[in-house]
């Protein structure tokens, strides 16, 4: 092609925060990273627009008021999620509008804390020099994005518990929901370690199975969250497969 | 970190799990008692906790006591080989002390216990979520597997990351991968023999439901690991 071009190709205009969204980009040389997330309102536009600027900032000391905001998040969300899954059962039971909701959140959090030992373990062994608090920050990120995602799901939700008394059914799409919310939950924290200088995310990948595994468990261990029953937590203990077979066959 | 140093730095931890050449080195090469406390320390809490999970389902006494027996099993194993292991790294090839081959063996079983501090957390939900023992025969036989196969995992997989540190450390300081892979099969076979029968004789770790909460059983000192294994292979297959 000739320099001389008269009419050289249009160029088309940068897309706004594109920059930022390049994951080989370093951390920091983008001007979106720096910028500080203050408010809940741009913490949950960042973890869904910029993860990255959540990643940089929980690497910068002092970031324990990201972090609770996070947190702050992720409750909140999940308890407005768990009056959705109440619905499903309200007529049977009014209480479950408060149980459900209770549940959801504990037993999200929980979960998580449970995790958060093997998480700090299993990036340390993966190369990571993140410290403990980012590992916490990176994990809150998860569980501010899930339950962030879970809430566009409610809609979905709702409409289904309004319409059908398939106990099943409507424990299935609840999982269904909870395990696409996860999966870009884990895609944030991945990200994350990666920024974090981890050589290997084998280790992380054995750690998100154990998170399912234990959220999984932890449904079962606090259930009824969909249906209704006397106490609030069961007498009985059960694995989740046997409690799902059980579900299935009711 | 000071040489003379007695305080603890709990920021080795992670440095010893990311396998970092230079800081291992010199930890190896410069033995300060604030390190070997340190190491001490947390293979008596990681190992701890790891044993109150396997024996709280049995009862908080049995918790009490494998949190006890299993940091014990560690040092003592650790202790009891010192003396061979730091001969036999010269025999392979490797000219290093008697207390820098007691501290890479010890810094291997740090790197253990902290891999099941961490997931003690997992193994108590685990065993919260499971019938208690003897509640029900069949249900007791089936949790009692999946308990004891999770715990297998959760052991073998810190096992499996300490000794791939320790051989890294063994193939940093020798240069070469046969004299570590000797070295290390060599320690292993060492910790192994000597690790399976002081196991055996701090039975019991998870205890059983007709049989009395004890620190060592009556019989403690009759038998041995090898025996029990050969009796149940006998037992299962020529009888």
């Amino acid at each position: 092609m000739s320099d001389n071009n008269p009419f050289p190709l249009p160029v088309p205009p940068p897309i706004p925060g594109r920059a930022s969204a390049g994951l080989n980009l370093p951390l920091r040389e983008a001007l979106d990273d720096r910028v500080p997330v203050s408010g809940f309102i741009t913490a949950i536009e960042s973890i869904l627009r910029q993860p990255r600027r959540i990643i940089y900032q929980l690497r910068q000391e002092g970031q324990s008021g990201l972090i609770g905001r996070l947190l702050v998040i992720a409750v909140v969300c999940s308890l407005v999620y768990g009056v959705i899954v109440g619905t499903f059962s309200r007529s049977d039971q009014l209480y479950q509008f408060w149980t459900a909701p209770v549940k959801v959140s504990l037993g999200l959090l929980v979960s998580a804390l449970i995790c958060l030992p093997s998480l700090y373990i299993f990036s340390c062994l993966s190369g990571s020099q993140a410290r403990l608090v980012e590992v916490f920050g990176l994990l809150a990120g998860l569980l501010a994005l899930t339950t962030v995602l879970l809430i566009g799901f409610a809609p979905v939700a709702w409409v289904f518990s309004e319409s059908t008394k398939s106990l099943p059914a409507i424990g299935t799409l609840h999982l269904i929901f909870w395990v696409i919310a996860t999966c870009f939950g884990v895609r944030f924290m991945h990200a994350g370690f990666n920024h974090l200088s981890a050589q290997s995310s084998a280790g992380l990948k054995v750690w998100v199975i154990v998170f399912l595994l234990v959220a999984l468990q932890m449904s079962t261990a606090l259930r009824p969250i969909v249906g209704t029953s006397d106490t609030f937590l069961p007498v009985e203990k059960k694995f989740f497969v046997s409690h799902w077979f059980e579900c299935m066959d009711k | 970190m000071n040489a003379t140093s007695t305080s603890l730095n709990l920021r080795e931890i992670p440095v010893l799990l990311r396998g970092e050449s230079e800081p291992i080195n010199e930890s190896i090469q410069r033995c300060t008692p604030g390190r070997i406390l340190l190491y001490f320390a947390v293979i008596f809490a990681g190992a701890g906790l790891f044993g109150a999970a396997m024996g709280c389902w049995r009862a908080p006494l049995q918790a009490l006591y494998t949190a006890l027996k299993l940091p014990l099993i560690l040092l003592l194993t650790t202790l009891g080989n010192a003396l061979l292991n730091g001969m036999l790294a010269p025999l392979f090839g490797l000219n290093i002390s008697f207390r820098q081959s007691l501290l890479a063996i010890l810094m291997s079983f740090t790197i253990a216990a902290a891999i099941l501090a961490s997931f003690s957390p997992l193994l108590f939900f685990l065993v919260w979520n499971t019938p208690p023992l003897a509640q029900r025969a069949d249900l007791s036989g089936l949790a009692h597997s999946s308990i004891l196969l999770t715990q297998v995992a959760m052991i073998a997989f810190a096992g499996a990351a300490a000794n791939l540190r320790l051989s890294q450390l063994l193939l940093r300081l020798s240069g070469s991968a046969s004299i570590a892979r000797g070295i290390l099969i060599g320690w292993l076979a060492g910790n192994l023999l000597l690790g399976t029968q002081l196991s055996w004789i701090f039975r019991p770790f998870v205890g059983s439901p007709g049989l009395p909460v004890q620190f060592l059983r009556d019989d403690a000192l009759r038998g041995s690991f090898f025996d029990a294994v050969i009796h149940a292979a006998r037992h299962l297959f020529f009888q």
